[in-house]
């Protein structure tokens, strides 16, 4: 079965997402176990990771595009991207908590900017890969 | 509660041939939905909402309960 355009986006976004933001947190990861707690480097970092990002899905949407019809999301995809968003967004909420505690418990704030910003991208990571699931499984 | 398990089969493949080897893509274009979703519906991966399945036997001039089969099991 051949993919719709939707869901390769779903693979686009799934790819330049971890690719990107994998990239930056094993960067931030050496960086704070070497002892860096200066915010405006991570904040370098991880604006290099971005700009990364969006020409990986600039690029690979204009190749999906051009290599497959483009239609719009229809009942199904939305469907699928809500099951989806409903089943991973508690890793959201729970980096959310994660930090208060953190910031409560007067922990650097370059750890606790990191954890939410991981939590957030396992979020949208775990989402994108439940998407798939649904495309390829049923839903 | 006990619920049963619903199982919504189609008959949708067949009536495509019975339409002069109607493709999955007419079909799509005249439903307003991917090729990929008519593909999964046929393949009982997707349950339609209603407004598509009135829509698809709207296409073959039938009726819901001849494009469509529920089977309850109890779970």
């Amino acid at each position: 079965m051949s993919m719709s355009f939707e869901e390769k986006s779903v693979w686009i976004q799934l790819g330049a997402m971890t690719l990107s933001l994998g990239t930056y947190f094993v960067i931030a990861g050496q960086m704070l176990a070497s002892g860096v707690r200066e915010a405006i480097a991570f904040a370098t970092v991880f604006m290099v990771a971005v700009v990364i990002m969006v020409v990986l899905l600039i690029g690979s949407y204009v190749v999906a595009a051009l290599t497959s019809k483009v239609e719009g999301r229809d009942e199904r995809d939305r469907l699928i991207a809500w099951k989806a968003e409903h089943r991973s967004s508690w890793l959201t909420a729970a980096g959310v908590l994660g930090a208060v505690t953190c910031i409560a418990a007067g922990v650097d704030n370059v750890w606790t900017a990191n954890l939410l910003l991981l939590t957030l991208a396992l979020s949208e990571v775990l989402g994108f890969v439940l998407q798939i699931a649904y495309y390829r499984r049923g839903v | 509660m006990t619920q049963e398990k619903i199982t919504i089969s189609n008959t949708i493949r067949t009536l495509r041939f019975g339409a002069g080897e109607m493709t999955q893509q007419e079909l799509a274009d005249r439903v307003g939905v991917s090729r990929q979703t008519i593909n999964a519906i046929e393949a009982s991966k997707y349950s339609p909402s209603l407004e598509v399945a009135f829509r698809i036997s709207r296409v073959f001039g039938k009726r819901l309960d001849e494009v469509f089969e529920c089977r309850a099991k109890p779970r």
